[in-house]
């Protein structure tokens, strides 16, 4: 038997030098084999706002901004021969809280996340980390959070001294190459090759969010008599847009526009229904008794020919068993108060309650703890987004659009299309590789890899930002011929915080 | 009794996949030398798996072979739009066997057979991009089969035997593909399922038309391993998450039904052919139910039944040796959109060779397999992840290195 034990040593020995199976057309992420087409991303410059920035869950922060989608996008163009991409990291922000000191106090607040505890959404309890300490530019993200479109070419928006009279950025303070520089400025100091502009948002947007506290200000040209929560003319964010157009191609700079979506259908507006108010009959009876004095009154102002029947139909006051509509103020309604009559009615399936506003509907009035907001004591105006204002943003969000398209074929440039992909988040996008992705709020584990949004109602979380990464990848190889690669939103976090004390 | 027992314990490691689902066909070295096609060959106690009535057949009063193979399984993924690679790194498997027969008197055998026909060991590389779907998953199970012969006349014998099957399961996969606890670190959930049972039996039948022709049919039929009391424990999870919680699953052993021809145009010569139909259809679905908090966890197989075609030869120089090679074509019972990373079966060519060297009442047995299977482009459609179904897509390819050795013993 002795000898036939080195003819099996031998024979096991065949399994050692086993070897790997070999694909037929094996990939090799070392060499991705990537083209620009006819771009080039040597000097690649994003222009925009907090979108472009990277901002999520109501603050900037460090992680936010290693994900924004200029830097995703940037790694993609890296391997088509695409240049340095530089971002003004917050990196003292080392707990990815994000928010803002200046000389000790808190200028930006942290992060929203959830506390399990109380069961909502908070600012995390703790101080930003990071100061406002300038780190002038330029840089390749030039995403200034809450930039209006005319707040790009003024100078002073980096100016420390303007901080105090709200005329100044501190984000750009932070970054601007001079006091008195533009961010447009800093932006062609970088000699763009290639450029995303994504503005416009927040020219609707503050107004939206205030729940229509501003000014429309279509008409009216003069920026400098705006108020911070005012709609943009577009008459002037077309001027703008094309003057910044004119300069970015007037080198060869090829680049891409995104649309404005509406922002009526952000979660911020859709989580909160119009009848949060549950009551049981015996409450709305006693309601409806203390009302009874405002309806009788609305009866007379329409005896009088003060208000139409519709008007008087829509101010009633009327409480019922189940859930019921919340009452607020409404400036639109005709002015009753020589009559003794506040400009009140009851919220309507066409208006959009703000999502902080579930923070106050049925809590004790502050200045009166005997009245219960929404109910005996009305809602102001910055809680809800009533059915004109709702109107005013729509209009103004289709001028804009219109324009941003007109301009991109003037130009020749490649538009994605942000206002499409929001209406088809409302009702769920189902990406191609089956998974659904959909513009709800946060509601609970079991949907979370399904969010699009990130706890501010406003902007997208991680998977949120690299759906849009992918989007204006589509753009670009479409209308450049390149062949970017994209990213797949379900490895990433959504980086929602869920904390079980706050 | 209690040597066995130390024994099974040693040997029971761990089986890796290579072919057919989790059916690990390496039931004796002598016949893996000509395919594992034999089902009418009848060379030694190796016949109490492929079919028990060919004991009849066999010469002398007690027959015993023992042996064990030595499995190296290697699996690669690649997915061509993201650029995504990984790989297997199984532990070696070691799928054994023992067997007994024993002469009564002319008419009836007896036998006892312990054999480990399905097992599988799948460990992808850590972090790997299918780690939502599978990290590791080692499934053991180890039949022992009471058997008894009735041999009518030099032409006919049938065999029947009951089965008693034990093994366990464990399997260890992320939650999703994102969720971290505050550290970063991937959460992954573990399963494990042991002393889980089953029971069935074999039938079986041989016809020797003469010294020359011989055919057999044999059919194991499906058992069924119900675990009832599986831990499943969540690691690195989020604070606000379960730890712990019990489940219960139902994993098949399906049946399988073998016919074989053997022929022996020379006196030198014989040929073995077998087709085996493995009743796969039996793994429609692993369903994991969490007896408490965890949601239940379904993950649809609807697996088909497929069959093996096998051809073998041997020749014999003299009474001390003979040769053996063979080649079968093993089919994968997965459909399109049900292939997942965590039985990664594959079409395959699969070619052996192998030899014995008797001396008196000793014989040693060796057999190596080389398994190739054909690369597959697919994907698993049915994980669900929050409100939609995200497909894992990518190609597939693997092979297996296995040499065989068995010792038999006759009296």
């Amino acid at each position: 038997m002795k000898k036939y034990i080195g003819i099996i040593i031998l024979l096991a020995g065949l399994l050692f030098i086993s070897c790997e199976p070999e694909f037929s057309n094996p990939v090799d992420p070392d060499n991705p084999n990537v083209s620009a087409g006819n771009a080039d991303f040597s000097s690649y410059v994003a222009i925009g706002n907090s979108l472009t920035a990277g901002y999520s869950n109501g603050t900037l922060y460090l992680s936010g901004q290693k994900n924004s989608f200029p830097k995703l996008l940037a790694d993609r163009m890296a391997e088509a021969n695409g240049g340095e991409f530089t971002i003004p990291y917050l990196e003292e922000d080392v707990d990815n809280i994000g928010g803002l000191k200046a000389g000790g106090n808190v200028i930006v607040p942290p992060r929203l996340v959830i506390d399990a505890g109380e069961g909502q959404v908070e600012r995390i309890s703790r101080e930003p980390t990071q100061e406002l300490s300038p780190k002038p530019g330029p840089y390749n993200n030039m995403g200034i959070p809450g930039a209006k479109i005319y707040h790009y070419v003024y100078h002073g928006y980096g100016n420390m001294a303007n901080l105090a009279a709200g005329a100044a950025n501190p984000y750009y303070v932070r970054i601007a190459s001079s006091p008195n520089a533009s961010v447009f400025e800093d932006v062609m100091a970088k000699h763009p090759t290639f450029f995303t502009l994504w503005l416009g948002n927040n020219d609707v947007l503050a107004y939206a969010t205030s729940g229509g506290l501003g000014v429309d200000q279509t008409g009216n040209q003069d920026v400098t008599s705006y108020g911070s929560h005012d709609i943009t003319d577009p008459g002037v964010f077309g001027f703008l847009y094309n003057q910044m157009l004119q300069a970015l191609t007037s080198t060869g700079a090829k680049g891409v526009l995104a649309t404005i979506p509406d922002v009526a259908s952000i979660p911020y507006f859709t989580t909160v229904p119009y009848n949060p108010v549950p009551l049981n009959s015996a409450t709305a009876q006693a309601l409806n008794q203390a009302y009874a004095q405002y309806n009788g009154g609305l009866q007379m102002a329409k005896a009088a020919g003060l208000i139409t029947e519709d008007e008087m139909n829509k101010r009633i006051i009327h409480f019922h068993a189940g859930r019921n509509a919340v009452v607020i103020t409404d400036e639109y309604l005709t002015d009753l108060s020589a009559l003794g009559l506040p400009s009140l009615r009851q919220t309507t399936r066409g208006d959009l309650m703000v999502l902080p506003s579930a923070g106050v509907i049925g809590k004790p009035n502050p200045q009166n703890p005997a009245l219960i907001l929404g109910i005996t004591s009305p809602l102001s105006d910055r809680w809800v987004l009533t059915a004109n204002e709702i109107n005013e943003l729509r209009t103004a969000t289709a001028q804009y659009n219109g324009i941003i398209r007109a301009l991109a074929q003037n130009y020749d440039l490649a538009v994605v299309d942000m206002a499409g992909a929001m209406e088809e988040l409302i009702s769920g996008i189902r990406l191609e590789d089956g998974s659904v992705y959909t513009a709800d709020y946060f509601s609970g584990i079991s949907t979370l890899p399904s969010l699009f949004f990130s706890l501010d109602g406003v902007h997208p979380n991680r998977k949120g930002y690299v759906i849009l990464t992918n989007k204006i990848i589509d753009a670009i190889n479409r209308k450049y011929g390149s062949t970017l690669r994209k990213y797949d939103p379900g490895y990433f976090d959504p980086d929602i915080w869920i904390l079980p004390e706050n | 009794m209690k040597r066995l027992s130390v024994l099974l314990t040693v040997l029971l490691f761990s089986y890796t996949v290579y072919a057919g689902g989790y059916r690990v066909a390496l039931q004796g070295a002598r016949m893996l030398g000509m395919a594992h096609a034999g089902t009418a060959m009848f060379n030694n106690s190796e016949a109490m798996f492929f079919n028990p009535s060919g004991v009849a057949f066999l010469d002398g009063q007690f027959n015993f072979t023992f042996g064990i193979s030595l499995v190296k399984s290697n699996v690669k993924y690649q997915n061509e739009q993201y650029l995504w690679q990984a790989q297997t790194e199984n532990p070696l498997g070691t799928p054994f066997y023992l067997y007994l027969s024993y002469k009564e008197n002319e008419h009836f055998y007896f036998g006892m057979a312990v054999y480990t026909p399905y097992g599988s060991t799948v460990k992808w590389q850590d972090g790997w991009v299918g780690s939502h779907l599978v990290n590791k998953i080692s499934l053991k199970a180890i039949y022992f089969q009471p058997t008894m012969v009735y041999k009518m006349n030099d032409y006919f014998s049938i065999s029947a035997a009951f089965i008693a099957a034990t093994g366990s399961v464990q399997f260890n996969k992320d939650v999703n593909r994102f969720l971290t606890d505050d550290a970063g670190n991937r959460t992954d959930i573990t399963l494990n399922a042991e002393g889980i049972s089953g029971s069935g039996y074999a039938l079986g039948f041989t016809i020797r038309a003469a010294d020359r022709i011989s055919f057999g049919v044999n059919y194991r039929s499906k058992i069924v391993f119900k675990a009832r009391y599986g831990t499943a424990e969540l690691n690195d999870a989020p604070v606000f998450f379960p730890r712990k919680d019990a489940f219960e699953a139902e994993l098949p052993m399906p049946a399988e039904l073998s016919v074989g021809l053997a022929l022996k145009p020379f006196k030198n010569l014989s040929l073995a052919f077998d087709v085996n139909r493995t009743y796969w259809s039996a793994y429609k679905s692993l369903n994991i139910d969490f007896k408490s908090k965890l949601p239940d966890n379904k993950m649809p197989k609807n697996w088909r039944d497929v069959n093996t075609f096998r051809i073998g030869a041997e020749f014999a120089f003299n009474d001390n040796l003979a040769v053996r090679a063979g080649y079968y074509y093993d089919q994968s019972p997965i459909p399109a959109g049900y292939f997942s990373p965590d039985t990664p079966s594959l079409d395959s060519d699969n070619y052996t060779f192998g030899f014995t060297y008797s001396h008196k009442k000793f014989a040693f047995d060796f057999a190596f397999l080389y398994v190739d299977g054909k690369e597959r482009t697919d994907s698993y459609n049915f994980y669900k992840e929050g409100l939609g179904a995200p497909r894992f897509e990518g190609t597939y390819v693997t092979n297996a290195f296995v040499p065989s050795f068995g010792f038999n013993l006759k009296l």
